[in-house]
């Protein structure tokens, strides 16, 4: 071995007691890990060291992330990917690891269809009722379902480890939504861009095959429009903690991403709202758990799933990937029939050796485990996550007799499982290597009559040394898997599809209409956003300027800034409303809360926040570069928002940087997305927003008269928020003057920030819009914008300068912007109304809200 | 005896509706004892779709969807039934299944035999019916001890459960649970029913959960009225070697002619009357009114 090598491994084994996966316990080598040692120490420490910063900020850069349920910091956690890859030789993966997870698949596939069906496996005595009657996954309502695929278990995952005897055991069978395919692709897209050389000598086999199978079975499985059936990918939605896997997946695939209100069933079929019409949908790949699928049928209070979808496939209508109730295969109290059931179908025994388990619905087996129970892992049949997992070599004597109590009760929920020691795998931390526990997770596909395996798959580390159990969900670390062989493979494929996807470009007819609201709203926020910041940025500069030269028009004129804040965001009371005063009196305070306050109705960071919201729903949409955008636009705002104190300078530049990445954002949208793609309504709401933000300006700004001198200050204010000054000092080359800047910025058809100008440019969005089948030839909302453009066009500059007789207002220029304002808002609820989902709010008929789980 | 039976439930929304599914449990089983002479569902407004068929546990579910908008869902089942009790096998005239202790019972339920295995589903926890407490346990084995006849304890434990139970409406939701009742010791038909059915699984018994009608009887000398009757519900208990014994905790008998069968299942959740999915944004308001009465 290189002595840089020992390097890595220094203190290896300084407390080391488990099977290793490289070092046998005597230092000798697995000489499969051999080359990939000689990788690293030619790289060195150091140069791991940074190589697996890089790793880190690519993750974070990507915006790959896991979201870990109930942590405060959980939502969005990036993905953690060790540098040092877990490898397998493909002697090894051929013979026995492939060979025995295609056996396990079909094993589970020909359960899941007896269990639904005839139910020999019962009536046979080959397992006992009661391991499927009292698993809650064993879904009554889909009892005699038939699909028309070859396989009812389309996709199959199992986590696999290895035990003392060397040879690798299933942990856990994953048969309802598998995660961790999205990952996977991730991982090794990652590493081969962060560490090219790390596979340098080494012939690692590609798992581009596998994801080419798998769309053939998402095509093949439709049971209708097998020529080009409508596939969709369901998601729980953006707190689930695969979502970035979901919409990575979708935008991977090719395949609109829906959440369950996007679908509905109408005349025995499943739709998805599109912004035209209903859209029959042939294939549902899901990643929403079984009972959350049809309200109707299953849980009544679900929000992910489509009301009436069991009858739908009951009709075979559609089909979904894996079929609903296939969660009862996630069962721990199969695994000591499995080799019995294995004999009774093939004839032959499990080539995966399993955790020696006992099932305590049978008296022998209850007694043992009773006598023993010390000794073993207690799991419910029913729950296989680490939460519900009892190690009870760690429980105290109250402990163990309650839970022997709990066994008496209702036996047959419960199995024990032998403790096992699964074998370590280097792992790379500070500097050095060292040994921690892992898991494999495998994938199946159903391919031909046969099922195919991923060659590799996600490996998972326990989160610390000494750490028993692994999982994600309390964050964990992740490792490329490889087989290696010893045949040179094809180079790493650029993932794409090239000729065999045959998708169809779609039109925005068929757009779902959810995505069309949340791209509709993300041009809200996006453009009340910029103009909040950039006005915000306006009165810092301005308080700045106060601090040099004190004159008392300025400060007059701040006062009346100040207040045109709280009108434009509108965030009452503010500057206006009760206690304004001491507001007045110290105004930073109240602006850093509008910058920072994310609870804060009508807040810059209450917007933000709304943004955000609509972004990660879109994530699929968007494309890498912006990623990166927004976590960098989020990451100058939690500065700004952890900073412990506040100066009118800092917040400023702050602001700078933010609304330079805001308006790259913006950019980066109008070139990543297509028209057809929703780009429109993205459009029309940022349009709309920023031009009713315009009309507040204006209101709160141009109304009220003021003294030449603070008129004037006000205007350039005004010119100065929206950035507007140059071109005003371009048009007009002279002193400002309230005619010209009305002229400018409400009125001039020519320029893109004039009130004119976005409306002329909403309507002929909105005229683009698909319109309904069956409805009026021209849409409420075209008749309501063609409203707000007569209007604009048709008033005139001196009307709205007129004061009123006393000489305080002019009362046309307000009731003029008001009446806009408020056609803008018809507009708005009108798009709404025609385009998005309000009409279908799903309640339960009789609330029922039963102690379910 | 035949009755003719009608139940009506009426749902008037605030907002109105734009389309729903629904699925409704109601139409009476055609059992021993039980014959279904005439039977048909009205709907208003008329459903798009409309199916039925038979569910796991053997009941005819229908499922029907209205993709109209509309402010009243109304749905009338009307059937004639014929009841005589006499045709099932009375468990009186059983000298085994009358005797059969619980240590008998138990050991007969481990036998590995086809003929028992879909009654067997019923002894294990279910989805309104889990987490049995010691609790209910120990209120359970005052009836039941190893070498006493079930039947015999079944018999005590609806009485206990009428005695020591208040009737009581208002305190109780189709939500509530069984712990909750247990501790309470007010209820309705349906919460007795479980109570009983908990008590039972808790010692080793299949029961089954039973949902239906009954009719009522006017105090003697007053006219009876329309719609007093009402939905109902009650438990049944699986006595090996002889069958499935019903009991009526809620009126401490034994049905009889007076009580009409729709469904069964483990608990109320595998049989509701009628449930859905609305699509709609405001409150709803509900009316059921059942009338039995007989035609001879």
């Amino acid at each position: 071995m290189l002595s840089d090598t020992n390097t890595l491994f220094q203190n290896y084994f300084s407390d080391f007691r488990n099977y290793d996966e490289v070092l046998k316990s005597d230092l000798s080598l697995n000489l499969n890990w051999k080359q990939l040692l000689n990788n690293l120490s030619g790289i060195g420490s150091e140069n791991l060291k940074t190589k697996q910063e890089e790793l880190n900020w690519l993750m974070e850069e990507n915006g790959v992330t896991y979201n870990v349920y109930n942590d405060p910091n959980g939502l969005n956690r990036s993905w953690g990917l060790d540098i040092v890859p877990f490898l397998v030789h493909q002697n090894e993966w051929e013979a026995t690891i492939e060979k025995g997870l295609i056996q396990r698949a079909e094993l589970l596939n020909l359960i899941l269809k007896d269990i639904y069906g005839e139910r020999d496996l019962i009536k046979n005595g080959i397992i006992p009722q009661d391991v499927i009657f009292a698993h809650r996954g064993f879904l009554r309502q889909c009892d005699q379902i038939q699909y028309k695929t070859a396989k009812n278990l389309l996709v199959y995952s199992a986590d696999l480890a290895r035990g003392p005897d060397g040879r690798m055991w299933v942990v856990n069978d994953r048969t309802q939504a598998p995660s961790g395919t999205g990952y996977a692709l991730e991982n090794r897209q990652a590493l081969n861009r962060v560490l090219p050389n790390i596979f340098q000598n080494i012939n690692v086999k590609q798992s581009s095959q596998f994801f080419y199978k798998f769309n053939q079975m998402l095509i093949e499985s439709a049971p209708t429009n097998k020529d080009n059936p409508n596939i969709v990918i369901l998601t729980p939605g953006p707190h689930n903690e695969t979502y970035f896997e979901h919409a990575y997946l979708a935008s991977f695939l090719g395949y609109p991403l829906v959440m369950g209100n996007d679908l509905v069933v109408r005349n025995g079929k499943l739709w998805m709202k599109t912004l035209k019409k209903l859209k029959q949908v042939d294939v549902i790949l899901r990643r929403v758990d079984d009972i959350f699928m049809d309200p109707l049928e299953l849980r009544e209070d679900s929000y992910l799933g489509v009301a009436g979808l069991l009858e739908v496939v009951r009709e075979q209508q559609v089909s979904i990937v894996n079929p609903i109730g296939s969660a009862i295969l996630e069962n721990s109290g199969l695994i000591p029939f499995m080799n019995r059931i294995c004999n009774y179908f093939f004839n032959e025994d499990l080539i995966l050796p399993q955790i020696a388990s006992w099932w305590c619905g049978q008296d022998k087996e209850r007694n043992f485990v009773l006598n023993n129970l010390k000794d073993f892992v207690l799991k419910r049949i029913d729950r296989s996550n680490r939460e519900n997992i009892v190690f009870c070599e760690f429980l105290d004597e109250k402990s163990l007799n309650e839970l022997k109590q709990q066994i008496q009760l209702t036996p047959y929920q419960f199995v024990a499982q032998e403790k096992i020691s699964f074998s370590t795998a280097p792992n790379f931390s500070n500097g050095l290597l060292e040994p921690r526990k892992m898991m494999c997770r495998t994938f199946a596909v159903a391919h031909k009559d046969s099922y195919s395996v991923m060659s590799g798959g996600l490996v998972r580390v326990a989160a610390e040394r000494e750490t028993l159990f692994v999982s994600n969900q309390r964050g964990g670390i992740s490792k490329d898997f490889w087989i290696v062989s010893d045949a040179i493979q094809n180079h790493m494929q650029n993932y794409s599809w090239g000729s065999f996807c045959n998708l169809t470009i779609s039109d925005i007819n068929d757009l779902p209409s959810n995505t069309a609201e949340n791209l509709y709203w993300s041009g809200r926020y996006l453009g009340r956003a910029l103009v909040t910041a950039r006005y915000l940025r306006m009165v810092l500069n301005r308080m700045n300027q106060q601090q040099y030269n004190n004159r008392s028009s300025e400060s007059e004129s701040l006062k009346i800034l100040y207040q045109s804040i709280t009108n434009i965001t509108s965030t009452f009371p503010g500057f206006i409303g009760k206690n304004s005063q001491k507001r007045l009196e110290n105004p930073l305070d109240e602006i850093v809360s509008l910058m920072t306050d994310d609870k804060r109705w009508g807040s810059f960071a209450q917007t933000l926040s709304s943004f955000n919201n609509a972004y990660y729903s879109l994530r699929s949409l968007w494309s890498r570069d912006m990623w990166r955008v927004f976590d960098s636009i989020k990451k100058h705002w939690l500065e700004v928002k952890h900073a412990k104190s506040h100066s009118v300078t800092n917040l400023s530049k702050s602001l700078d940087r933010i609304i330079t990445r805001l308006i790259a954002f913006m950019s980066l949208i109008e070139e990543s997305i297509l028209v057809n793609q929703g780009l429109l309504l993205y459009f029309i709401g940022l349009q709309s927003e920023q031009a009713m933000m315009n009309i507040a300006k204006c209101r709160s700004l141009l109304v009220v008269d003021h003294k030449d001198n603070i008129q004037y200050e006000i205007l350039e204010s005004l010119l100065s928020s929206s950035e507007s000054l140059n071109i005003y000092r371009y048009s007009y080359r002279s002193y400002l003057s309230l005619e010209n800047v009305v002229k400018l910025v409400l009125l001039d058809k020519t320029y893109s920030k004039s009130l004119a100008y976005q409306i002329k440019r909403i309507k002929k969005d909105i005229d683009r819009l698909p319109i309904s089948e069956g409805s009026k030839t021209i849409s409420v909302c075209q008749e309501k914008i063609k409203k707000a453009l007569i209007k604009i066009e048709s008033i005139s500059t001196d009307e709205l300068l007129n004061l009123k007789e006393d000489g305080t207002l002019r009362a046309t220029l307000e009731s003029e912007l008001a009446q806009l304002s408020d056609i803008l808002h018809h507009v708005s609820m009108a798009i709404s109304d025609t385009y998005f989902n309000h009409a279908y709010l799903q309640k339960q008929l009789a609330k029922q809200d039963f102690p379910l789980i | 005896m035949i009755y003719r039976v009608s139940h009506t439930t009426t749902y008037n929304y605030e907002n109105g509706v734009t389309f729903c599914h629904n699925i409704a449990t109601i139409k009476p089983k055609h059992i021993l004892g039980q014959n279904v002479l005439d039977y048909n569902l009205k709907i208003s407004p008329l459903p798009t779709e409309f199916s039925e068929r038979i569910d796991f546990f053997g009941n005819t579910i229908t499922r029907f969807a209205i993709q109209d908008y509309h402010e009243e869902l109304k749905v009338t089942a009307e059937s004639t039934i014929e009841k005589d009790y006499t045709l099932i096998p009375d468990i009186t005239r059983s000298i085994t299944g009358i005797q059969i202790t619980l240590e008998e019972a138990k050991s007969y339920l481990r036998s590995h035999n086809p003929e028992i295995s879909e009654v067997k589903q019923f002894m294990l926890e279910s989805i309104l019916i889990a987490k049995i407490t010691p609790e209910i346990r120990t209120y359970a084995e005052i009836s039941f001890k190893p070498n006493r006849s079930i039947f015999e304890a079944a018999q005590e434990l609806m009485q206990r459960i009428f005695t020591d139970f208040e009737f009581n409406p208002d305190v109780t939701n189709v939500a509530t649970p069984i712990q909750e009742v247990m501790t309470k010791r007010k209820g309705v038909c349906q919460d007795f029913a479980q109570i009983a059915i908990a008590c039972l699984r808790s010692v080793g018994l299949p029961a089954r959960y039973v949902s239906g009608y009954i009719e009522t009887l006017p105090p003697p000398g007053k006219e009876k009225l329309v719609g007093a009757d009402a939905s109902h519900a009650w438990f049944s208990v699986y006595i090996p070697t002889f069958g499935w014994v019903d009991f009526d905790p809620t009126n401490n008998q034994i049905p009889k002619n007076q009580h009409i069968i729709t469904a069964y299942g483990r608990d109320y959740y595998d049989v509701p009357p009628l449930k859905g999915v609305i699509f709609s944004s405001g409150d709803n308001e509900l009316d059921v009114a059942v009338d039995i009465s007989r035609i001879n």
